[in-house]
């Protein structure tokens, strides 16, 4: 049925009538000046709370004044206008025909007829013409998007590998003080970073550290590391093998470096394997010295790349 | 020659036709624009009742609401990573150094009239716009409302809710706190983990290594132009698609496949719409009011090398939490090169594969029913128990995955070990879907058996004689039940309501439709 | 009466010659701490540790294990207001934090509580030693200072209420702070020790370097909003939302780094300690929470529940009532 074959059978339905009676009324309406009033308290009520809203507004009040003066007056305008809407007006239930959303058989034949053979033209070769156009539009495409990707950033280098660490270089805490060797007893924890990058975010966030003392002689970690922790301090990358996170949560007598973001539990012992969590890789260990001012300096730089894997990343 | 006639009131009103004035306007917008057509036929559009049809209301409200009190934040959010000294009203932060993001945010929140308000009620409105996708495409999925013809609107609907959850997690790492930054580390870390483009991925989108100093401006535009308008126009096409194929409804009284059964689009609709658009509003104002979230100015400024415990990301994104947590520390690294899996798997192949299974859901259940013919009619979730089942064992893996990223709050709350409750989600992950799947198939075919099921029951009265008698009468039905037995009628040309004066005759002719005529 | 004074004449000078040399060592000593010294890299630091100052005689011998030797780190002997009498430290500190030792007269009172309440645990002579001989269950609690002993007994967590607990919790305690502080001046007088009992002078903190080191040091364990978390392993950091977690036990766990805690000695200040403790009895116990309902502080776990249990839930059970049900 077209549309207007629908409006004229929707004009001659004759003019029906109903008695309060009838059940399509519903109970409200039977009784709908009762209703009437309801809603219309409702709206006053929801107009006080709006002059409300307007007052705290105007005198600064808190927040939640603001807030739930404005949430009221909103809801009850709300609430009376779909209360109005449910008991007051027709529900029905009133019935709707549905289009045949599929054209005919024969509409649909003639458009695709005219694609078909439209394009059929005289020339043998429109696949080929075809083709060598869309190769075209996706170079163009491709070429584009380029210089969009490429501008973005820079190629990431060797950026992800090194740190600002070097042989000699100090350690300081977040407040640029040097670290003597006496500042921390067993048990303490403190952040540092190479001297010159404890207020630069870059820096910060790749070569932050964690220092640890875990007792007051030398100790080795693992084979090949004696000399790396001098008097029982030992350094590790703060920035967790997992994702990123900075592993600043010291357990003391566990000594286990535990990450904050998803426990990944690492074993300050031992060179910061990892005990517990998904954290593939140990911390890696920053050899430290303590120089002739009896200030904690490092050996050198970390022997890997820091924080989380990445395609590139070569070391174990 | 006759004067026109002069311009009088009494003339000018018998120049109206018999609408008064609505007619005239009615009018000359016709002539302007050939309204009146579709405008009478638009009026009529029927829309089915069923409650749960007005959950994607609940979504599309819920943006309204965000982008109203967005542009509020707007006005005042610096989009800058510039170091700035705060000199602020709040004491804890005075004279730290803090990125202009940070700080305008916080003098949003704490010195602008109205500003921590309005920042949180975008911020419930749009936990509550994903949360509200969410059931609404379970309620779609559930009731087969994705079949032919409605595939598209479907594959329209995933995309929106995956640009719902980026703009969520975009929108609030905006203000640069220490929570928020944590999780942008942690996108960058996800980003990284991508083989062969990762690195690449990250210093092109971060504009260099981590934190750099462009990615808020970028997330700001993304945030309040890019992904706003792609969803502007996806939600037009989604409501756009709606209108044409018309709505879908339960099997009932009077329903079939070709036609819509429930009430009129004017009046009843729109009021019912409107006044929920306001109670939306209200929801978001009112938690705005009452209930902190995302208290930034207690978290101070992001500092790479600072970090928080419990920091789970928003709800939407704790899926992914709790999958990259119970994740085993599986790396691959060998012919020089590292591909953390334990990184990869979780936070990029795992959503990649449920989101596809999401968009390619249509077909694969048309090539397993082998169902290709078009349905506007609904199915109850009982008559297609395997669907069910399959939905509701993927909601109970998201939702373990939930659960598990909260391991520590939990760990904490019934005084567990945190490892413990670790391992246990490991197991759980597996084997609660496994148990859902089971259950929820087996109760779908139960409830098929079942006579009379869901329907409300009638209760029975029981009388007593006066003769010591017991006799039971069926109640009545309950006036909604009694509309939904009701045979539908076509909308009628005019409905006009008025109710019974005492004393008035009543021309009662029963009429199915509830409507009385009005004598002029 | 002649001897005496050629005695006197003789050996006049002697006598004060070791006494002058030792106040002439400890004032070099003292100056020291103010000349810039080779520090690192060829610069100049501003303070220097001095390994040569000696304890005064009158504050006896004091097990130094558990400060460092920096100044301002909460070491007496780095102080300015160090008294000492009967070879016993009374008190010491700075403008910020002031550290006293229990009197001497608890000491008595002291040895009697520990006798009843504690040396089960700990034996009987607070060393460990159980009196058979073998380890007690409880640690050795011989130099481990008053501080020390203030902060598990004030806390409640000790008395342990469940002794095979990985770390005791705190709890409403039976004994008063007084019988804490008893029990410190006894346990103190087996083996004297560092830290003393901290009171932090909060009049002049500066909560914004509070908050700097809070978010720095503390967050990472117990939240950004102090709520408190389980740690590995079923151990935990307790909520310092508690208000009746005072200043003195916050500066205390600060400096002795109570079970899991780490120890922050010479890593902070006493300014440094003063101004986290103000933060945390100021700002984390008592915060303005403009925004409403606090929702305890624990993020966006509660933040989702209620977006979705009262936002969406509430919503859906509007539509309910809006819409039909069958």
């Amino acid at each position: 049925m077209s549309d207007s074959d629908h409006q004229a059978s929707r004009t001659r339905v004759p003019m029906p009538i109903a008695t309060l009676n009838d059940p399509h009324m519903g109970d409200a309406a039977k009784n709908p000046g009762r209703i009437e009033v309801l809603v219309a308290l409702i709206f006053v009520v929801a107009i006080i709370a709006l002059a409300g809203f307007g007052a705290a507004y105007w005198q600064n009040w808190s927040p939640w004044i603001i807030g739930g003066t404005m949430g009221a007056g909103l809801f009850l305008l709300g609430f009376g206008l779909t209360a109005w809407g449910k008991y007051l007006m027709p529900q029905g239930p009133f019935v709707e025909e549905r289009h045949v959303l599929a054209s005919s058989a024969d509409e649909r034949d003639s458009l695709a007829a005219a694609l078909v053979e439209r394009s059929a033209v005289v020339v043998k070769r429109r696949r080929v013409l075809g083709g060598l156009f869309a190769l075209g539009s996706g170079i163009f495409g491709i070429v584009a998007l380029f210089p969009l990707l490429r501008s973005l950033g820079p190629v990431p280098g060797n950026s992800f590998e090194v740190t600002d660490w070097r042989k000699g270089s100090l350690l300081v805490d977040s407040n640029g003080r040097p670290v003597h060797k006496d500042t921390m007893v067993p048990g303490g924890i403190l952040t540092v970073y190479p001297k010159g990058q404890e207020a630069n975010p870059s820096g910060q966030a790749t070569d932050q550290t964690v220092l640890i003392r875990v007792q007051r002689t030398d100790f080795t970690t693992r084979p090949g590391r004696e000399s790396w922790a001098p008097e029982g301090y030992v350094a590790y990358s703060k920035v967790c093998t997992h994702l990123g996170c900075p592993v600043g949560l010291y357990e003391q007598q566990l000594e286990l470096l535990v990450c904050p973001c998803h426990q990944s539990m690492f074993n300050v012992r031992n060179g910061a394997q990892p005990q517990f969590g998904p954290a593939p890789r140990p911390l890696p260990q920053l050899p430290l010295a303590i120089n002739s001012g009896g200030y904690l300096v490092a050996q050198g730089g970390y022997d890997q790349a820091v924080g989380p894997g990445f395609w590139e990343r070569t070391t174990r | 020659m006759s004067a026109a006639p002069a311009r009088t009131k009494r003339n000018a009103k018998a120049a109206q036709g018999p609408f008064g004035r609505v007619g005239n306007v009615v009018n000359e917008l016709d002539d302007r624009l050939g309204v009146a057509k579709g405008g009478r036929v638009f009026l009529d559009k029927i829309f089915p009742d069923h409650w749960s049809f007005m959950l994607g209301e609940i979504s599309l409200y819920s943006f309204v609401v965000i982008m109203v009190t967005g542009v509020f934040l707007s006005l005042y959010f610096v989009p800058s990573t510039n170091a700035v000294i705060y000199h602020g009203s709040y004491a804890p932060l005075r004279g730290q150094t803090m990125s202009e993001a940070y700080e305008s945010t916080v003098r949003i929140s704490l010195n602008v009239r109205g500003g921590l308000l309005v920042r949180q009620m975008h911020h419930w409105a749009a936990d509550i716009f994903t949360g509200s996708i969410v059931v609404h495409m379970a309620r779609i999925f559930f009731t087969g409302a994705f079949r032919k013809p409605r595939e598209l609107n479907w594959t329209i609907g995933i995309i929106m809710l995956i640009l719902a959850i980026f703009e969520g997690f975009i929108g609030y790492s905006l203000p640069d706190d220490l929570i928020s930054g944590t999780g942008l580390r942690i996108g960058y870390s996800i980003a990284e983990s991508i083989p062969v483009v990762g690195s690449y991925l990250t210093t092109f989108l971060w504009g260099g290594t981590f934190p750099g100093d462009i990615i808020i401006p970028r997330f700001y535009i993304i945030h309040v132009l890019i992904i706003p308008l792609i969803l502007a126009g996806l939600i037009a096409t989604h409501l756009g698609l709606l209108v044409r194929q018309k709505h879908t409804q339960f099997k009932g009284e009077g329903r079939t496949e070709n036609n819509v059964v429930g009430s009129p689009m004017f009046p009843t609709f729109m009021a019912k719409t409107t006044g929920f658009l306001f109670m939306v509003a209200a929801a978001s104002a009112l938690l705005g009011a009452f209930a902190q979230i995302n208290p930034i100015w207690q978290f101070g400024s992001y500092d790479p090398s600072k970090i928080s415990y419990a920091v789970q990301p928003d709800w939407y994104m704790g899926w992914l939490d709790g999958a990259l947590r119970i994740m085993p520390s599986w790396e691959f690294a060998g012919f020089g090169h590292t591909i953390p899996l334990e990184v990869f798997l979780p936070a990029v192949v795992f959503p990649g594969l449920i989101f596809n299974i999401c968009f390619l859901w249509p077909a694969l259940e048309r090539r397993m029913t082998g169902d290709v013919a078009l349905h506007n009619l609904l199915d109850r979730p009982r008559d297609r128990p395997k669907r069910t089942a399959a939905g509701a064992s993927l909601f109970a893996l998201l939702f373990t995955l939930f659960a598990a990223s909260s391991t520590d709050v939990l760990a904490n709350y019934f005084h567990v070990s945190l490892n413990v409750v670790l391992w246990f989600f490991r197991f759980a992950t597996v084997i609660v879907p496994i148990i859902v799947a089971f259950v929820t198939y087996q109760l779908c075919v139960e409830m098929q058996g079942v006579h009379g099921i869901g329907k409300r029951k009638r209760a029975l009265i029981v009388h007593r004689s006066s003769a010591g008698e017991y006799s039971t009468v069926t109640s009545d039905l309950r006036p909604d039940d009694e509309r939904t037995e009701l045979h539908p009628e076509p909308v009628p040309v005019r409905i006009d309501i008025e109710p019974l004066r005492a004393g008035s005759s009543a021309a009662s002719e029963s009429s199915p439709t509830g409507v009385r005529q009005v004598n002029r | 009466m002649t001897g005496v004074s050629s005695h006197t004449r003789r050996h006049g000078g002697l006598r004060f010659v070791l006494p002058g040399s030792l106040l002439a060592a400890a004032a070099l000593g003292t100056l020291t701490l103010f000349f810039p010294g080779a520090g690192a890299d060829g610069q100049t630091v501003s303070a220097r540790v001095s390994h040569t100052s000696v304890p005064p005689k009158a504050c006896g011998t004091v097990n130094l294990k558990g400060v460092s030797a920096t100044p301002d780190s909460g070491n007496p002997f780095t102080s300015k207001n160090l008294t000492c009498r009967d070879g016993q430290i009374v008190s010491y500190g700075d403008s910020a934090i002031t550290y006293t030792n229990p009197p001497s007269a608890y000491v008595a009172a002291g040895r009697q509580l520990f006798a009843q309440t504690c040396s089960s645990c700990h034996g009987n002579e607070a060393n460990g030693v159980a009196p058979d001989g073998r380890a007690s269950i409880g640690p050795n609690m011989q130099g481990v200072g008053a501080a020390t002993v203030f902060f598990w007994v004030s806390t409640g967590r000790m008395p342990a209420a469940d002794i095979k607990a990985v770390e005791a919790e705190r709890r409403p305690t039976r004994l008063t702070t007084k019988d804490a502080l008893e029990l410190a001046a006894y346990v103190n007088s087996l083996d004297p020790a560092v830290p003393a009992v901290p009171t932090p002078n909060l009049s002049g903190a500066d909560l914004s370097v509070g908050s700097d080191l809070f978010s720095l040091d503390c967050a990472a364990c117990h939240t950004i909003t102090g709520a408190g978390d389980a740690l590995a392993f079923n151990t935990n950091a307790p909520s310092i939302q508690n208000r009746t977690v005072t200043a003195q036990q916050v500066a205390a766990a600060m400096r002795i780094g109570p079970a899991n805690m780490p120890r922050f000695s010479g890593n902070l200040s006493d300014a440094q300690v003063r101004d986290v403790v103000a933060y945390v009895t100021e700002q984390i116990q008592h915060p303005a929470n403009p925004g409403g309902a606090g929702l305890g502080g624990v993020g966006p776990v509660a933040e989702g529940f209620v977006a979705l249990l009262i936002g969406v839930g509430g919503l859906a059970l509007i539509c309910f009532w809006i819409g039909e049900r069958s």
